[in-house]
């Protein structure tokens, strides 16, 4: 197996006050080095969640019941916080979805961006370089994702900066690390989409010039489909259908992903009746036996409600776990 | 009458009639000693059983427009047409009177219903305000609309955060329609909602429409519901009305270079091949 990130029959529980949440239900993603991956689902599916998890920084009371996830040949759910501080930020960096909650309002970004560099040759051990050499760096960060006016922008301070500038921004830090593995959450959902559009384009050209691999999480079919190569489906805590992007997208054979797609008005218009899914997400405390879509399932059978559907493959690089899937 | 509008009745006959018309709604903030003009000369037309769209980004005084013409924040100039009756020139009695006749939601089914209050008593609420109607009548009513909202009865006793996002936003439509008003104003309806929801919500409302008669005026920063919801629409930037016109021209010819670009900006997702 060659593959950068191998995440195996990976299960997590958080314990609540009402109960344990079977929180993720036995994920298997594997991702090679300069792909990108698409993970797309609803709000409670835990899609971000497991993001979290691959970064190491999943709730704090979540359980592992089993599976492992593995980077570049490291167990990460073995790794101890002192090893962890070589890996994040380093090897995975992270970015989030709204850009302002994630830079401190009281500094300028030279000075933030200043101190992430400063704090990844600290984390590694090495000496620091000199101190006009670190401000280089800062520069060719920022014209790394294409922000031209480097000196005005290192000077601001984020309530100075727009929406989309200050996304760029966080895109620069998780750069500073050179890692190998980015996780964008949700990176576009707070934006408008004409800077939605430019954010996707300056990833897509990062994955293209740098080699980045990427894990994307979001909510937004469209935005998974500009970036992403391929595409994980998740609903309730598992992963219903994966593949490549097109291969799903234009042949979805899950229920939950041609529902999905149908629920989606199109912006061409050919006024195609939007189909809802009925009924509501699950509670993950008391999750429904066998397939967690079954109660909302048009195609479900006494084998759906009885027996958790096997992931079997249905076609070149094109997984799904339905006991009726679309041919 | 005025120029214009024996213009548009000669165009499209007497039957089109707006509900409701702005003329020039212009907004003013003044913020920290500078003004900010969040809303400038914004003038439209609402046709009777119709749904018009305002899409923008944000920023664009598309919410503004919306809560203008509900009253719920004054233009600092221009004026508002309801049923043929100057909206602008009413405060009071009169204002309250008419406000029976024009609904809104707001985008945030979370924060717009009180915490304390069942949905029965949510959904209560507009006959208590404005109209006599109470006991066993008021109960009745309120169970109408769970029905047409297609809720159980026994959700009256139910708190709000007992509800999903969906099943709350679908209290606010109850509530929003229950004294039968002739116009509704959606102020994002779906923005805080899972796309599966958001499809059931957008088909409960177009069924709403022809089943009570509604008229919409449809606010909303997602051009694919927009266009898949709207018969005319309206496109919003920095205060501005940038272009106007039935959807389907809109989307299929943008005149405008803005509109062209905030269309194309878009992801699309490759068609289906069922």
């Amino acid at each position: 197996m060659t593959a950068l990130l191998n995440i195996d029959n990976y299960r997590l529980d958080i314990p609540t006050f009402d109960g344990v949440l079977k929180v993720l239900d036995g994920i298997d993603i594997a991702l090679e080095q300069g792909d990108t991956l698409g993970i797309v689902g609803e709000s409670g599916c835990g899609k971000t969640v497991l993001a979290r998890s691959i970064m190491g920084i999943g709730p704090r009371n979540a359980r592992r019941v089993s599976g492992h996830i593995v980077f570049d040949s490291t167990a990460l759910d073995e790794l101890s916080e002192a090893d962890w501080r070589r890996v994040r930020g380093v090897k995975i960096s992270m970015i989030f979805q709204d850009p302002m909650t994630y830079l401190n309002p009281l500094l300028t970004i030279g000075r933030q961006l200043f101190d992430v560099i400063t704090a990844h040759y600290r984390a590694q051990g090495k000496p620091a370089p000199a101190k006009t050499d670190r401000l280089a760096r800062c520069v060719r960060l920022l014209e790394q994702v294409q922000i031209a006016d480097t000196q005005r922008v290192l000077k601001s301070y984020p309530h100075q900066l727009s929406g989309g500038m200050r996304q760029r921004i966080l895109i620069a830090m998780a750069l500073a690390g050179e890692p190998k593995l980015l996780i964008a959450d949700e990176p576009t959902t707070a934006l408008d989409v004409t800077i939605q559009a430019e954010i996707l384009k300056l990833l897509r050209g990062l994955v293209d010039r740098l080699g980045l691999t990427v894990v994307m999480i979001s909510h937004d079919v469209g935005a998974i489909a500009a970036l992403s190569r391929r595409v994980a489906v998740m609903y309730a805590g598992t992963v219903v259908e994966q593949g490549t992007a097109k291969s799903i997208l234009t042949r979805p054979r899950h229920p939950y992903t041609r529902g999905l797609l149908a629920a989606l008005p199109d912006i061409e218009g050919d006024a195609q009746p939007l189909e809802a899914i009925p009924g509501t997400i699950p509670n993950l405390i008391n999750p429904p036996s066998g397939c967690r879509f079954h109660p909302r399932c048009p195609r479900a059978t006494a084998i759906c409600r009885q027996e958790k559907p096997e992931t079997r493959s249905v076609g070149a690089d094109h997984v799904v776990a339905c006991h009726h899937a679309f041919d | 009458m005025s120029s214009l509008a024996t213009m548009l009745s000669t165009e499209t006959g007497p039957e089109a009639e707006p509900l409701l018309s702005a003329r020039d709604l212009t907004k003013v903030f003044h913020t920290g000693g500078q003004d900010f003009r969040a809303v400038d000369g914004v003038s439209l037309d609402v046709k009777p059983g119709k749904v018009l769209g305002i899409v923008g980004e944000s920023g664009s005084g598309k919410s503004t427009v919306a809560r203008m013409v509900m009253r719920l924040i004054e233009p600092s100039s221009g004026q508002i047409m309801f049923e043929g009756e100057n909206l602008t020139a009413k405060s009071g009695e009169a204002l309250r009177q008419t406000r029976r006749h024009m609904q809104i939601v707001f985008q945030n089914p979370h924060s717009a219903l009180n915490p304390r209050d069942t949905i029965g008593s949510a959904i209560a609420e507009p006959f208590l305000v404005q109209t006599r109607i109470r006991g066993a009548e008021l109960e009745r009513r309120v169970e109408a609309l769970l029905d047409i909202i297609s809720l159980p009865k026994a959700f009256k006793y139910r708190y709000p955060h007992e509800l999903s996002g969906g099943q709350k936003q679908r209290v606010c439509i109850a509530r929003a329609v229950a004294l039968e008003p002739r116009l509704l104003v959606l102020d994002e309806p779906t923005s805080a909602l899972d796309v599966s929801v958001q499809a059931q919500i957008l088909m409960f409302l177009q069924d709403l429409r022809v089943r009570l008669n509604l008229t919409y005026l449809f606010i909303s920063h997602n051009l694919a519901v927009v266009r898949h919801l709207c018969d005319d629409v309206i496109v919003m930037s920095k205060g501005r009305i940038v272009e106007s016109g039935s959807t389907d021209a809109v989307f299929k010819s943008p005149r405008e270079a803005y509109t062209r670009k905030l269309i194309d900006s878009v992801p699309r997702i490759p068609r289906l091949c069922v």
